[in-house]
């Protein structure tokens, strides 16, 4: 799940970055409106944090405008005005959440999971066929057997699951998995799609993933 | 009472005493034209009695002398009554002679049984009203005197009042009905005309109710003539204005302040929960910690400030003034701020009065300039100078700072000494300031009444200049 926080505080964009990345995000940074305008409409992102007071364009405008180009990406607003009148202003500019600054890492996270929920999804949890991932723990089960996933394998699993039963190019598995800072070099997806098929086979989940030649991958729930 | 009904009230009030006072004179002006008629009817009567009779009021002897005139009356009376059977009105007189004591010794036969009413002991002639049989005359009562002028007896002559009783009563009765009816007019017109005229005061209140402390943006509406109520409009909505204005900037700071405060606070917590959701090197324990510690560092500055702030707002600082060396308080504080502008490479230079000595707090005085001064450093380029001058201009000392920096756009000058404000408006750290400094500068040179100005040129540099009150 790849996410862009557009946030002027340097300290802030910080530790949010790494707290994130340590959740298996794939985190970009805009450090003012302009430039988190424009990496929202280049880049496919799964989730926007915006704070409302950075230079250049305000957060709310660049909300606006995200919301203007037709795009139903989930946005967060992530800043220190508190005021009911600014909440109201925040959600009917556009946004899915509202966050008061200073928060828990803790609940910014679980809102993030729950902005990040299919539609016919009661809870975090993510499941095909007899394989389960629970994103919270970061742990992966093939009917009770435990998997253990590197970060990257793991957010891979994760993307995959998420939208199964749909063909996943490599080129959108670069763009949600992997940050604004990896080189487009795709063979890389290839090497990590083996490692996994390999994990998944041992623990009994074997042809999962299936590969659509030419194209990417697809889970498929049956 | 309402205002509409008061001044109704009271205008009604004077205006029916007026009327009243109107009224009465008329009545007795009326009153006394009619009676003058027939006191002179009365007179020309005796006057002709005595011509008759070839007497005058002041050669009395006899009563006898009037006999033969008052049968001839009696005659005259019988004729004329008798002659006017069925026609007009008989115009007739009575006549009574009485002696001082106020026996009757004769009457004009008219009289019948009646007399005319006796006032004893009058020594000059008087008029009175009476009656006889219910209608009412008009009575004069002349004293007789003999040639020694002592009063013999009196003749009264009377005529019938007639038509000008009912005048009069009537005019009285028109007074009285009318007056309650004018009065009650009066109040009613006037309440109307006040209530039309007081009309833009309710809408003044109409919209003073509407109004609320979040929602300030309402303003009366201005009546078309230049008066009292649209001066009372004007100067209300002027009110408004600046308690939005005030509300506004109070709201700002609020917001400000708390952005100011929960970014640092936002980035300890969060820094620390991030860093205790899992086991890591020690190293980078430290290495973020050492990063909260100066985000908190940044944080006491800043609580520091707002305290400093809110302490010279309330106005509860006493500023200690007394004669200060302007320039061993300039040397001081350029040899506190010398580390930090060494490290930019920048130099003080002091020029102008080398004993000028200013009345100031001392304390308060050094942290203006200390502000000032950091903040020159701050936005100066590396290798360029700070200039101080202190200079006499009439009786005022001024001390000017101008730095070689970035400038200030004109239109933003006005601005700089607002709280929380920067020039920068991206607000980001990189700088380290709050835009409380020059907050706190303005609010220390209020308290000594020392006047701040500051001038500025783009990409050549700022002057804030010191006018110290003269001494």
């Amino acid at each position: 799940m790849r996410l862009l926080i557009i946030e002027d505080e340097a300290g802030i964009a910080g530790f949010l970055k790494d707290g994130l990345e340590e959740e298996y995000f794939a985190v970009d940074i805009a450090f003012d409106g302009k430039n988190g305008l424009d990496l929202a409409m280049t880049n496919d992102y799964d989730l926007i944090i915006i704070d409302w007071m950075i230079p250049a364009i305000s957060g709310i405008e660049v909300c606006r405008q995200i919301r203007k180009s037709g795009s139903l990406i989930p946005i967060m607003f992530l800043t220190a005005k508190d005021t009911l009148e600014d909440v109201l202003f925040g959600l009917e500019a556009g946004a899915n959440d509202y966050i008061k600054k200073p928060f828990a890492f803790e609940e910014l996270l679980a809102r993030i999971r729950v902005q990040l929920r299919n539609k016919n999804q009661s809870d975090d949890s993510l499941s095909a066929g007899t394989l389960n991932i629970n994103p919270g723990t970061h742990q992966v089960f093939c009917d009770s057997i435990e998997i253990t996933l590197t970060p990257k394998e793991f957010a891979l699993l994760e993307y995959l699951v998420r939208n199964k039963d749909k063909v996943c190019t490599r080129s959108r598995i670069i763009e949600h998995v992997w940050d604004i800072h990896f080189d487009s070099d795709t063979s890389v997806i290839d090497v990590y799609i083996t490692f996994l098929r390999r994990k998944l086979e041992n623990a009994g989940c074997g042809n999962l993933i299936q590969t659509i030649r030419g194209v990417g991958y697809i889970i498929r729930e049956s | 009472m309402s205002l509409r009904n008061r001044i109704a009230f009271y205008y009604t009030v004077t205006s029916a005493f007026l009327i009243a006072i109107v009224f009465t004179i008329l009545y007795f002006m009326v009153q006394s034209i009619v009676y003058k008629q027939f006191d002179e009817e009365i007179n020309s009567e005796v006057s002709e009695i005595f011509s008759d009779a070839h007497v005058t009021s002041k050669d009395f002897t006899s009563f006898s002398r009037f006999k033969n005139f008052i049968d001839d009356k009696e005659v005259n009376y019988r004729e004329t009554k008798h002659e006017e059977k069925g026609t007009a009105k008989v115009d007739t007189e009575f006549i009574q002679l009485v002696d001082n004591n106020g026996l009757v010794i004769n009457k004009s036969a008219n009289l019948a049984r009646n007399f005319l009413a006796f006032i004893p002991a009058q020594t000059k002639t008087i008029y009175i009203n009476s009656s006889i049989n219910n209608s009412m005359i008009r009575q004069g009562q002349l004293p007789l005197l003999n040639k020694k002028g002592i009063i013999k007896g009196y003749i009264i002559v009377a005529v019938p009042l007639k038509n000008a009783v009912i005048v009069l009563h009537d005019l009285q009765n028109v007074f009285l009905f009318s007056f309650p009816g004018i009065t009650l007019t009066l109040f009613i017109v006037t309440r109307l005309i006040a209530g039309k005229s007081i009309a833009p005061i309710k809408k003044v209140i109409a919209t003073a109710e509407k109004m609320t402390q979040t929602n300030l943006s309402q303003r009366i509406e201005l009546p078309h003539h230049h008066d009292e109520l649209y001066r009372l409009s004007a100067t209300i909505n002027a009110l408004l204005d600046r308690m939005q204005d005030a509300f506004q900037r109070e709201k700002q700071f609020t917001a400000d302040a708390s952005h100011e405060l929960k970014t640092p606070l936002a980035v300890v917590k969060g820094t620390l929960e991030v860093l205790v959701r899992k086991p890591r090197e020690k190293e980078q324990y430290e290495y973020k910690i050492q990063f909260c510690l100066l985000e908190l560092n940044r944080m006491a500055r800043l609580i520091d400030q707002l305290l400093m702030l809110a302490r010279y707002e309330s106005n509860k600082m006493n500023p200690h003034i007394e004669a200060v060396w302007l320039r061993s308080l300039l040397e001081t504080v350029t040899v506190r701020l010398h580390p930090i502008a060494l490290d930019k490479e920048i130099g003080f230079k002091i020029n102008g009065i080398e004993k000028a000595a200013v009345t100031a707090d001392p304390a308060m005085l050094e942290m203006i300039l200390e502000n000032i001064l950091s903040n020159a450093i701050k936005y100066s380029p590396d290798g360029s100078a700070i200039t101080i001058t202190v200079e006499q201009k009439m009786r005022t000392l001024i001390c000017s700072i101008s730095d070689q920096g970035i400038g200030i756009p004109e239109e933003k000058l006005h601005a700089v000494f607002e709280r929380f404000y920067r020039v920068d408006e991206s607000r980001n750290s990189s700088t380290g300031g709050f835009g409380l400094g020059l907050s706190i500068v303005k609010r220390l040179a209020d308290l000594q009444k020392i006047k701040v100005g500051v001038t500025s040129a783009k990409n050549q540099g700022t002057t804030f200049a010191l006018t110290f009150p003269a001494t």
